[in-house]
This record gives structure tokens, sequence and C-alpha cells, in this order.
């Protein structure tokens, strides 16, 4: 009897650590892994938003169809180039941002928080701001333009300057946030390593390329591939600031999932698009690492 | 001062003009009446101040509604995000258990999954346990944060385990311990996480467009992008909304800046 209590007492106390990660691991698994096999079991059937019973295997004919939908190529196109003009331009903006800001200058904290503020401006917002700024003959942007004594800009109605708008205010929003990663990162290196550079009579640059940026190496992976996801993932901005449109040139794959399964109603089609995205993320990711971490440095 | 600094202040201040001044803008534009609005020749700050469309935003738009759903699914899943994922952190920081790096895997195998990719298949399970179309689709699913979790578990790292160990011996539960010992010590910690967690919430427009169809149920974000895509948008309540919508978050900020700092300095937190 006693044996018996002592083995369940043993028992409780191994179980202790599952049950205190159930709620996350059962929330982690119902919404997030689950929903993501069963995306790919629908993208091998011809689900639709109607179908309630088992809806029909089809084997491959959603990815062949995809390969030949022109609108999605062309979503795939607009997200790729997006995510490889943005992401070196937020980084650079914001290293050196952080570059600036560790140099001896007064009220640190007052600047950082002002570049920081964007970042805490919902991206739905942030879309609108830029759109009252930018929109029209007689948005703020045109008005400056017009006092230069310049023609007005037809910022989003050209698709080419409405795509660069979405580059723009996605730097402007997000490159608050990686300054202070950045800044944590320069903020740590120790300064026995400039010193013993200056010694040696390194200049301000060379201090930059041999001291500086090989030590800011898991700051710049961790960046690099924080951004990288963002950016494929963009979606909210570009609701309320071009609609994806004109022409469709700003309208990415998130949207184009979206609206293939709430508006066309095809589920299954839009998973197969979910199935190849994920792919697409999980290769620049895994690109990324390999970038980074396969250098000369250590 | 050196030649080299005036430079540096000289681009500091030009930042802050950029960064700065479009805020501003929206700000000043919700206090502007129809015709300053639409005029073919904008100021920036209001000549004549008004708070009609304030107040059109509330009569018309239904505007307070959409801040009350808010603010109580980001306090709720805030609340609920540093209880569950602090527990997770103890589990994490402060035993050793078979599987547990599975489980650390299958945790962050969930960064590799965005939501806005795999939105389809959550509709469909949000669906089959008729969380559809209510606030807890909201609070309940986006409470579970990977990040939450690893910040938590970092952070309980360094209580030591002898306090842990004292209060086992004096007879102390393991739901009594975590209570007792574990939350108040994590209070930096905790306050980083429910500072990420509601303004993730709060911000949030992915979750509300999945689960949310009736008007009553909208959040501030979903109603604000709703509005914009209507034919014949009325900009005004819209500016109006988006200047208040932003309220909190600064008000937040002002206070925690020094958290929200740290937090995303320490783990790039992302929700």
């Amino acid at each position: 009897m006693k044996q018996q209590s002592y083995k369940s007492y043993k028992f409780r106390q191994k179980a202790i650590p599952y049950l205190f990660l159930a709620p996350n691991l059962i929330i982690f698994a119902t919404f997030i892994i689950f929903p993501a096999f069963v995306g790919v079991y629908y993208s091998f059937t011809d689900m639709t938003l109607f179908t309630f019973g088992t809806p029909n295997y089809v084997g491959l004919q959603n990815y062949i169809n995809l390969f030949q939908d022109e609108d999605f190529l062309a979503a795939l196109k607009n997200i790729i180039s997006l995510v490889v003009v943005t992401v070196p331009i937020i980084f650079t903006t914001a290293l050196l941002i952080s570059l600036l800001l560790v140099q001896p200058i007064k009220g640190k904290n007052f600047w950082r928080a002002i570049y920081y503020w964007p970042v805490m401006i919902s991206p739905i917002v942030v879309g609108i701001i830029w759109q009252w700024i930018l929109a029209g003959n007689f948005g703020l942007f045109n008005t400056i333009i017009r006092n230069l004594g310049l023609a007005p800009i037809e910022t989003l109605i050209n698709p080419r300057f409405a795509w660069w708008s979405v580059v723009f205010a996605k730097v402007w929003s997000r490159t608050g946030y990686f300054m202070i990663i950045f800044m944590a990162a320069l903020l740590s290196i120790p300064t026995s390593l400039y010193e013993a550079a200056k010694v040696d009579g390194a200049s301000r640059l060379q201090r930059f390329w041999h001291v500086t940026y090989p030590a800011l190496k898991p700051a710049r992976l961790m960046v690099f591939i924080l951004l990288t996801m963002e950016i494929f993932k963009i979606y909210p901005l570009v609701v309320t600031l071009t609609g994806g449109g004109p022409f469709e040139k700003t309208e990415f794959t998130v949207q184009y999932i979206y609206e293939t399964a709430f508006k066309s109603y095809q589920i299954g089609y839009s998973s197969a698009m979910s199935v190849i995205m994920l792919l697409i993320v999980t290769i620049f990711t895994a690109l990324n690492f390999f970038f980074q971490r396969g250098g000369t440095n250590t | 001062m050196k030649k080299s600094h005036i430079f540096l202040y000289f681009i500091a201040s030009l930042l802050v003009l950029i960064f700065l001044s479009p805020v501003i803008y929206i700000l000043a534009s919700s206090f502007k009446p129809m015709n300053e609005l639409f005029s073919s020749t904008p100021t920036f700050f209001p000549r004549e101040f008004t708070l009609d469309n304030y107040v059109k935003a509330i009569e018309r738009g239904n505007f307070l509604r959409y801040i009350g759903n808010s603010f109580f699914v980001a306090t709720t899943s805030t609340f609920i995000a540093v209880l569950i994922n602090t527990m997770s952190g103890y589990a994490l920081a402060k035993f050793r258990f078979k599987g547990d790096t599975i489980i650390i895997m299958i945790i962050l195998s969930t960064i590799m999954l965005p939501l806005e990719v795999i939105m389809v298949p959550i509709f469909s399970v949000l669906r089959a346990f008729g969380l559809y179309d209510s606030l807890w689709a909201l609070i309940v699913p986006a409470a579970a944060t990977p990040t939450g979790i690893f910040l938590m578990r970092q952070y309980l790292l360094t209580i030591p385990d002898e306090i842990i160990q004292s209060a086992r011996i004096d007879g102390a539960s393991e739901w009594r311990i975590f209570l007792s010992i574990i939350i108040p010590n994590a209070k930096p910690a905790i306050a980083t996480l429910a500072i990420f967690s509601f303004m993730w919430r709060w911000n949030d427009y992915i979750w509300p467009l999945i689960a949310i169809s009736s008007p009553e149920k909208y959040t501030i974000q979903l109603a604000i992008a709703n509005f914009t895509g209507q034919f014949g948008a009325d900009y005004s309540s819209i500016i109006a909304m988006s200047a208040i919508s932003m309220l909190p978050m600064l008000i937040v900020f002002i206070i925690f800046q020094k958290q929200f700092v740290q937090g995303t300095a320490s783990s790039g937190m992302k929700g």
C-alpha cells in the first residue's frame, strides 16, 4: 500500500513539467500545427468553402495549376522582389542609425524613443498614415512637391511608385525595431577590442570592418532571418495603403492566398499556395543560415 | 563643439523629422474640419480646430464598441499569455524530463509556420470548434507565443534552484511554488511579456480577419481596414479612429520604454 502511494507520488512528480507545458502545447497543436497538416491535406483536394463532406482527392492537380496561374506567379514575383529590395534597405538603415546612436551624443534615450515610435503603430494604421500623406494631387506629399516647383507625382496610381511606397512605409515602420537589436549588440562589443585596433593604427572604417562588423555576426543573422520572415508575411499594411493595386502590382502572396480562399472560395487551391509559400520561406531561412554561418569569421 | 558632432546632431534631428512628422500629421489632421481635410492647399496643422471627426466616428461608426472589443481582447489574452507562457518557461527552465528537446523543437517549429500563410486551415479549425465569430478565437489561440516562452525560460534560469528546493522540503505543492515563488521572482520578465503581448493583440489584424465576421465584434484594426476598403470610404472618421487607436500604445510606451527596449534587444520579440 505504502509502496503504491510512493509510486503515484513519483508519477505525479514526473508529470509536473508536462502539466505546466500542457496549455501552451495544446494551443500550438490545435491552432498551428494541426492546421498546417490540414492545409497540406487540403492542397491535394478540390475543397471549396462550401464543401462540408470529404473533398475529392485530386493529386497534384492544384500544384500543376499553380504554376500555370499567371496571377499567382505575379504575386510570387512581387513578394520575392519586395524581400530582395526591402530586407537590405531596412538592414542597412537600422545598422547605420544604431551606429549613430552609439556615438558620444547627448539625449540617446530621447532619439532612440523617437526612432522606435513607429514600431508600435499597427500596420493597418501605418497604411492609413502613408495613404493620407501620399495619395492624390492634394495630399501632403504632392503639396510639398508643388511648392518645390515640381510636377505632382501619381504616387499610388502609378504601379511603380505604389510598389516603392510599400517599401518606404515598411522601412519607416520597422527600422526602429532592428535598430534596437543592433544597438544592444554594438554595446556588448568589448571596448578593449577597439583600443587594440586603435593602437595598431586602424582607421575608423578599418575598425568598423575588422572589429565591429565581425562582432555583429549573431545579431546580423538574427536580423536577417526575422526581417525575411516578416517581409514574406506582408499583408495588413498593403490592405490600407494600396489595397493590392494598382493593376495588382502590390498584390503579394498572402493577399492572393486569402482572396483565393475567401473570395473565390477555392480552399484546396489556396492551400497549395500556402504549402509553396512555406517551402520558399524555409528555403530563404536556410540560405540565410548558410551564407551567414559559412564565412571566414568565427 | 566639434564639427563632426554638429553633423551627428544634424542627422539625428533629420531622422526625428522623418520618423515623427507623419504621426503628428495624422493626429493634426484628425482635428481638421471637412473643408480643410479635402482642401487643395492643405496645411500641416489645422487652421480651425474641431472634434467633429471623433463625434462622427462615435455616433455613426460604432467606434467605442470596437475600442471596447480590442481592449477586452488585448487585456484578457495578455493575462492568459503571461500565465501559460510563464508556466511553460518554468517547466523548461527548472525541470529535466523526457522529451524536452522534442518539445523545444515543436515550439520552435511554430515560428516557421506563420499565421498569415496558414490562415485557411486555421479558419476551418476555428469553424469546427465553434470558435468562429467569437472574440475568444482572438484571445486563446494567440496567447501561446514561442517568443513569450523563451523570454520567460531565459529569465527563470536566473532564479536559484535552492529557493525552489527548500520550498519543496517545506512541503509546498508545485502549483503553490509556481504562484508564490516563481511569479513574484519573474516580475521584470512578466512586465516585458505583458507589454508586448498587449501590443501584439491591440495591433493584430490577421486573427480578427480570419475569425470575425459580425460587425459588432470588430476590433479597432479590423474596423479601420474594412471601412477603408468600402466604396466612398469616409476618411474623416477613419483618420479619427486611426489617431485614437495609437493612443493606448503611445501611453504604454511612454511609461514602459525601458521594457520595450530590453524586450526587443534580448530576444527579438515578435508575436
